[in-house]
């Protein structure tokens, strides 16, 4: 027997039409500030679903001498706030004859990202760099501005796995120093390169949206020494200015499986 | 005179063949007519100064508002159709605040001396989206005083849209004897008391009326204190050191 509200001609069923804006590209972004210094990574993998789109596609992007943006989420969001973001530096330069300082670029982003607070960029945001003190800064961002300075922050496929990691090795959580000791509050650049790699070769093995490839900038302040980053192989300076601040990038295979 | 201006003093942005714009030069005029204001720059902060014509026993002096608040670490005092100059300090104030709400630092005083400027020559065009038009260019003239990451500096606008950097200036009435004594009297190790006094010095030079506490406004800028302006307590002590 025909139901009483069975769908026919002159009442079709209700439809709907979605389209989704935004997909998930995967990979994981990290970065660590010490007292002269600050490293700021993300792997090379971009990813959608259980396919690889591309096995080198960078994540983390030099801004000045002083500052480097990680993103992490939409790479097509990602590339298209980082080009807005170089661009308002340049006018910035042009408009006051200076450079933006970290602490600038970090309030310029929010300003930015809330300014799509209706249509977001699908982006977490990780700047790391050198403060005009001459401190390493590290600042993470949510998709729509929230923003804090913090020591060390991952974000990404892998933060799940990441952060615990850094909040133990880094903040020294759950560790109680020896009688008589306490807690250093910066690590040295050496021992801070070990971490990141360490994060990220584990968060490889754990995780199958990341791996490929690996890319640590390091930013080195105004005066301080190499402390043996001349002697790391495969090292490139990428220093532009005679400002005094200094910029490296060290690149790493991860495994492609 | 009248015969080669006549054709071309009338529309705002049109040049006359000798290459002149007259509004803008009459415009510059109208600054002549204004009291004289003085600006001085020392190591340790910019002083500016202004004189408040009193031209009735029943008016109230402290009505009269000639130098005027920026931002914190930036003062601008007036001279020549100060209503004008409101329009311009509002454009300043909202530089300034959108400066600091977008990049969380102060703007140097060069970006705002330039802001005033871009408005100044917006005449004959419409500011924004609005219907409404600039018909005419600002008869005023700025000094604007600040400190920013370059130290204390002092910039001077006009009508023209023009900003300088000054050590020390005069607008107004009387400045050009009082430009003059200025350029005597500035030395580059001044204190700020000294280019208090000075300022105070140059006024009652040009002023008609005898100078007090009453018909001149003091203020400065300082790294430790910012903007300020001198209440006439601290007014009269300068007066008496004159």
């Amino acid at each position: 027997m025909q139901h009483a509200f069975a769908p026919s001609a002159s009442h079709p069923q209700p439809q709907q039409r979605q389209f989704n804006p935004y997909s998930e590209n995967g990979g994981t972004i990290l970065a660590i500030a010490g007292a002269n210094f600050s490293v700021i990574a993300g792997d090379t993998r971009q990813s959608e679903g259980y396919s690889i789109q591309t096995r080198y596609a960078p994540k983390v992007f030099r801004l000045t001498d002083k500052a480097v943006l990680a993103t992490n989420g939409f790479a097509a969001d990602g590339n298209m706030f980082v080009k807005k973001v170089r661009q308002r530096l340049e006018w910035y330069r042009h408009a006051h004859a200076k450079d933006m300082s970290l602490r600038a670029i970090a309030r310029l982003i929010q300003t930015m990202l809330y300014a799509r607070r209706f249509f977001p960029y699908y982006v977490y945001n990780i700047l790391g760099g050198i403060e005009e003190d001459g401190s390493g800064a590290v600042y993470s961002f949510d998709p729509v501005g929230s923003y804090e300075r913090e020591a060390c922050r991952a974000a990404g496929a892998a933060q799940s796995l990441v952060q615990p990691f850094l909040d133990n090795q880094i903040y020294f959580k759950n560790q109680t120093p020896a009688p008589g000791t306490s807690h250093p509050a910066h690590l040295p650049l050496n021992h801070v390169l070990s971490l990141v790699i360490d994060s990220f070769t584990s968060a490889t093995e754990r995780h199958i949206e990341v791996g490929d490839g690996l890319e640590m900038y390091v930013v080195l302040a105004k005066g301080t020494p190499l402390q043996g980053l001349d002697a790391i192989q495969g090292i490139t300076e990428m220093t532009a200015t005679d400002d005094g601040e200094r910029m490296f990038i060290i690149r790493r295979n991860l495994k492609r499986d | 005179m009248f015969l080669t201006r006549s054709e071309y003093d009338r529309g705002v942005n049109t040049f006359s063949p000798e290459g002149r714009l007259f509004q803008v030069e009459y415009a510059m005029e109208a600054i002549k007519l204004g009291s004289t204001t003085v600006g001085i720059r020392t190591p340790n902060g910019v002083v500016l100064a202004v004189e408040k014509r009193v031209h009735s026993p029943l008016l109230e002096s402290s009505s009269i508002e000639k130098i005027m608040e920026i931002d914190s670490h930036l003062g601008c005092a007036m001279s020549g159709l100060t209503a004008d100059a409101r329009t311009m300090i509002d454009h300043a104030r909202v530089t300034a605040q959108n400066h600091s709400f977008t990049y969380d630092e102060k703007i140097k005083v060069e970006s705002v001396a330039q802001a005033v400027c871009d408005l100044a020559l917006r005449f004959g065009e419409s500011v924004h989206d609005e219907e409404a038009m600039m018909s005419r260019p600002f008869g005023v003239a700025l000094l604007i005083a600040g400190i920013d990451e370059l130290g204390p500096q002092l910039y001077h606008t006009d009508p023209s849209g023009t900003n300088i950097r000054y050590d020390a200036k005069a607008i107004g009435s009387g400045s050009e004897a009082a430009q003059s004594e200025l350029q005597d009297k500035w030395h580059k190790q001044m204190t700020l008391e000294e280019a208090q006094i000075l300022t105070l010095r140059v006024l009652k030079q040009v002023m008609e009326e005898k100078l007090d506490q009453h018909n001149v406004q003091v203020a400065q800028v300082t790294a430790e204190k910012g903007f300020e302006i001198l209440d006439e307590t601290s007014l009269k002590n300068v007066i008496e050191l004159m």
